[in-house]
């Protein structure tokens, strides 16, 4: 390991000495970035973290933390991670446990009194249930908050906002207005899998041919029947095309019989050239009423 | 005197060890600290159940500080993510962009260049003096205390001026980078600090403490309050200072060295009761263990570059952004897309001034992170409160959230 | 805070000194008749700008600026300014961080308690509108929409400079308005 990380003990011999104490309640270890995960059973866990704790070879005295996470493609969406740490080996493991939001956790307080708080945050982000926690409020969120805010299908900005009522003379709770919608850049490189089509590509990419891009001029000449091979424009040009559908530009088999657009030269009129028009956008009607406040198309990220 | 009350029991008729007053019972009553205290340190509430002035229950309400951080930051580059970390535990800000830039380092299998990792041990060291300067003297002030508050603040106004000079802002740095530092910092800075170690931070800071450390009043109000056993201070995941002041030898700089830590040679302070006073006095030997660690670094600081010259995470400087084309191209791509970290999850903690920080992240592959959890220090001490102010005194509950030190902006996140 | 304390030579800073005839009207007045008239008014105007107490609504980052400026090397209370922590006592709430969800009506509650006339300060880019957490399903987006708001300062956090320049901006608004509307 390059990275000038905390360097504990090694993790030689951890997952075997894992394995040996708790059997075929691991589903899942392994050791990746330096760190060791076990993915054990739900129903198993007390019996997991107190061999892990009691083991000796293992003796993973305290539970650090219980982080959740949500991965909403799956069958069981949540998982559950606790990192737990020991103080005599020094060395730190992570167990894992996936649930859903109706199947619950057993509640590791018995064990660690630390969790209690810990799995009610878990709760109150993921809604995921524990089993003999007793104290199982929302501890972050507001006092009646509705929905779990760290899941993937929360909004960033949730659903309702504060303000204070000078009819109602206390402060109440109303929908999410934003004056100007969160601006999420997606600067994924197209050619590395961004999820989204490039403006301009939507027509290209099962369309019938490469004239049919926004480049062709609608004063362009029809377009070659569709039966014509597909040819690039020109040799460098992006293309939706697949590597076995290119022709080369150059080779003469496929040259286009019909002669690429050639515009008039002698109609350059300000009506063809748009000279003289004042800038598109630019009167006085099309100007938003108040340039600093750009109105919302109401499909924010909040609807 | 002894006749006197001899008398009035006698005219009275009643035994003096019984409480209440004939027929009138005393039932145990229920008030509300905070949310807005001036001894809570920040937005607390602790609904307490008193008896008399017996505590006997207290249900911390925490929360009241809750952003929403661990979703923005899902929304956020790695870089735009890092601000967000300053503003966790405001009043260390630097150690808690430590635990972040190690882990995206370690998923990144970054190397950082020995300079940076001095510099960063350095300014990390000089965030735990500034800590604890905020934590020493809102202590003493909670118990009553005023003077030693007063020149502490002086000792963190210097801490502040060194910040502003080596990042310029007082407090919210964003110095630390993934794969080392933002830039590097002048000579007269680190010539300036050295003289501030060897003068001024000792004459004030140790002026200050010598008004309370052996204070008769500031004794009575700490010695045995809020004691905690070994076993307690596992068991309830304590870290840091706390689980120093209960006897266990555990500090993550010295036994899961990162940076350069493994090259520093420093104490680590131990508690023998485990008390509020060891708390506040581990602090207090930790300033000087941590001026001593800033001494060594100066020292031992060698040239060189302060950020990974890997241009596919860290820019590259001004200056060669206006000759080359490339480092051009770098800098674009990595101030709007960022940087893609390979998917994987790691859990990296440090010390940071109140005890163990740690970041759990989850990469997807993407220039985002997929989940990033902090594992503050202030959660698991605060849900201690209940059975550590047991049996206590209403007034014992400033000076154990003293001892505590809890920022809500970590705790809430 | 680069103050220059000798006297300055250049002469086109005379126009900060004080006004020489006013000084010398008043003067004469009081050499004259041994008293001044003014305005109830104005006189508990000025009063007014000389003691602002302030209430201490330290909620996150913003707290730690606010309390530096009270500490010795910024010193608020040579303006008159000092912290109080009961809303009855103080005349200007400083609000000073991160307004989130669950604490707003404890926000509104207090600034309910404080007695008439008082002013509010926002400080901080979070207090201001949100600012780095604007977008978070748990902050209020500016502690405006919870209580009339007077003097915002801008930054993140701050410096105890700018929230000293705050108070004295404060401190002008009420001088030349006199008691704020509502």
């Amino acid at each position: 390991m390059r990275a000038p990380a905390p360097k504990y003990a090694p993790n030689d011999g951890v997952i075997e000495a894992a394995q040996a104490a708790l059997g075929d309640a691991i589903v899942e270890s392994k050791d990746a970035v330096g760190e060791v995960s076990l993915t054990v059973v739900r129903d198993r866990l007390v019996e997991v973290m107190l061999a892990l704790r009691d083991t000796p070879g293992l003796e993973y005295q305290q539970l650090s933390e219980i982080a959740g996470a949500d991965y909403p493609s799956r069958a069981e969406r949540f998982d559950v991670v606790y990192q737990l740490l020991s103080f005599t080996r020094n060395h730190r493991i992570r167990v894992r446990v996936t649930t859903d939001e109706e199947k619950p956790v057993p509640s590791v307080t018995g064990i660690w009194p630390v969790a209690g708080w810990l799995e009610r945050e878990v709760y109150d982000m993921y809604g995921v249930l524990f089993d003999g926690n007793t104290d199982l409020r929302r501890i972050l969120t507001d006092y009646g908050f509705v929905g779990h805010p760290l899941r993937k299908d929360f909004p960033q900005t949730g659903y309702v906002e504060l303000r204070y009522s000078e009819e109602a003379k206390r402060v109440v709770y109303e929908p999410v207005n934003l004056a100007q919608d969160f601006r999420n850049f997606d600067f994924m490189s197209p050619w590395e899998g961004a999820a989204y089509v490039l403006p301009g590509d939507e027509k290209a990419a099962p369309g019938p041919g490469p004239a049919d891009t926004p480049q062709a001029k609608p004063a362009a000449p029809t377009p070659p029947p569709s039966d014509a091979p597909k040819v690039p424009e020109a040799k460098g040009a992006p293309t939706p095309l697949s590597a076995d559908e290119i022709a080369k530009a150059d080779s003469p088999s496929v040259k286009p019989t019909e002669p690429q657009a050639k515009r008039s030269k002698t109609k350059d009129g300000p009506q063809d050239t748009g000279a003289g028009d004042s800038d598109p956008g630019n009167q006085p009607d099309q100007k938003p009423k108040d340039s600093d406040v750009i109105p919302t198309k109401g499909e924010g990220q909040n609807q | 005197m002894t006749d006197t009350v001899d008398e009035m029991i006698a005219r009275d008729g009643k035994d003096l060890n019984d409480p209440t007053t004939g027929d009138v019972a005393i039932a145990n009553y229920t008030i509300n600290f905070g949310p807005q205290h001036p001894a809570a340190h920040g937005v607390l509430r602790l609904v307490t159940e008193l008896d008399g002035e017996i505590i006997e229950r207290i249900d911390p309400h925490i929360g009241l500080l809750h952003r929403g951080t661990e979703k923005l930051i899902e929304y956020k580059t790695y870089t735009q993510a890092l601000p967000y970390f300053d503003r966790f535990d405001y009043c260390s800000p630097m150690a808690m962009e430590h635990s972040y830039v190690l882990a995206v380092e370690k998923l990144l299998d970054l190397e950082v260049p020995l300079r940076a990792q001095y510099l960063r041990v350095f300014f990390a060291e000089l965030t735990r003096i500034k800590n604890h300067m905020l934590n020493l003297g809102s202590h003493v002030m909670d118990v009553g205390a005023m003077t030693p508050n007063l020149w502490l603040f002086e000792l963190r106004e210097d801490c502040m001026n060194f910040y502003e000079r080596a990042s310029g802002a007082r407090m919210h740095a964003n110095y630390f980078r993934v794969g080392g530092v933002r830039q590097d910092v002048p000579l007269k800075l680190l010539t300036d600090i050295a003289d501030w170690l060897d003068t001024r931070l000792p004459r004030l800071f140790e002026d200050a403490i010598s008004l309370v450390a052996e204070n008769r009043i500031f004794k009575q109000r700490n010695v045995d309050i809020a004691v905690v056993s070994r076993d307690d201070a596992v068991k309830w995941g304590f870290s840091g200072p706390m689980i120093r002041a209960a006897g266990i030898p555990w500090d993550i700089r010295r036994s899961q060295p990162y940076d350069v830590y493994d090259r520093m040679e420093f104490d680590v302070p131990v508690g023998t009761r485990g008390d509020c006073y060891d708390r506040f006095m581990v602090r207090v030997e930790e300033v000087r263990q941590s001026a001593r660690i800033m001494k060594q670094c100066l020292n031992e600081m060698p040239e060189g570059p302060v950020l990974t010259l890997d241009r596919k995470v860290a820019p590259p400087s001004r200056g060669e952004m206006k000759q080359s084309m490339e480092a051009l191209i770098h800098h674009f791509k990595l101030f709007t897309e960022g940087y893609h970290v390979p998917a994987g999850e790691v859990y990296v903690a440090t010390e940071s001034p109140k005890g163990e920080f740690g970041v759990y992240l989850v990469s997807d592959g993407t220039n985002k992170p997929y989940r990033c959890k902090v594992r503050p220090t202030a959660f698991s001490h605060l849900q201690a409160m209940d059975f550590m102010t047991k049996g206590h005194m209403l007034a014992d509950i400033t000076a154990v959230l003293g001892a505590m030190d809890i920022v809500f902006g970590e705790c809430d996140r | 805070m680069g103050v220059e304390l000798s006297p300055t030579q250049n002469p086109l800073a005379a126009g900060t000194l004080p006004n020489v005839a006013f000084l010398d009207d008043i003067n004469a007045e009081i050499g004259d008749k041994g008293f001044l008239v003014t305005s109830t008014e104005e006189l508990f105007q000025w009063a007014r700008t000389g003691s602002l107490w302030w209430m201490t609504f330290g909620l996150a980052c913003c707290a730690v600026e606010m309390i530096h400026v009270n500490m010795p090397r910024y010193d608020m209370e040579r303006f008159g300014a000092a912290p109080r922590a009961s809303p009855r006592q103080s005349d200007v709430m400083i609000v000073a961080g991160t307004l989130c969800n669950k604490m707003a009506p404890a926000l509104r509650r207090v600034y309910d308690q404080m007695s008439e006339p008082k002013y509010v300060i926002s400080m901080g880019s979070c207090a201001n509108g949100g600012g780095y957490y604007h977008y978070s399903y748990s902050v209020v987006r500016g502690c405006d929409r919870i209580v009339p708001v007077d003097i915002y300062v801008p930054g993140c956090p701050p410096t105890a400079e700018a929230l000293l320049y705050g108070v004295m901006q404060l401190q002008r608004k009420i001088r030349r308005i006199g008691t704020l509307e509502r």
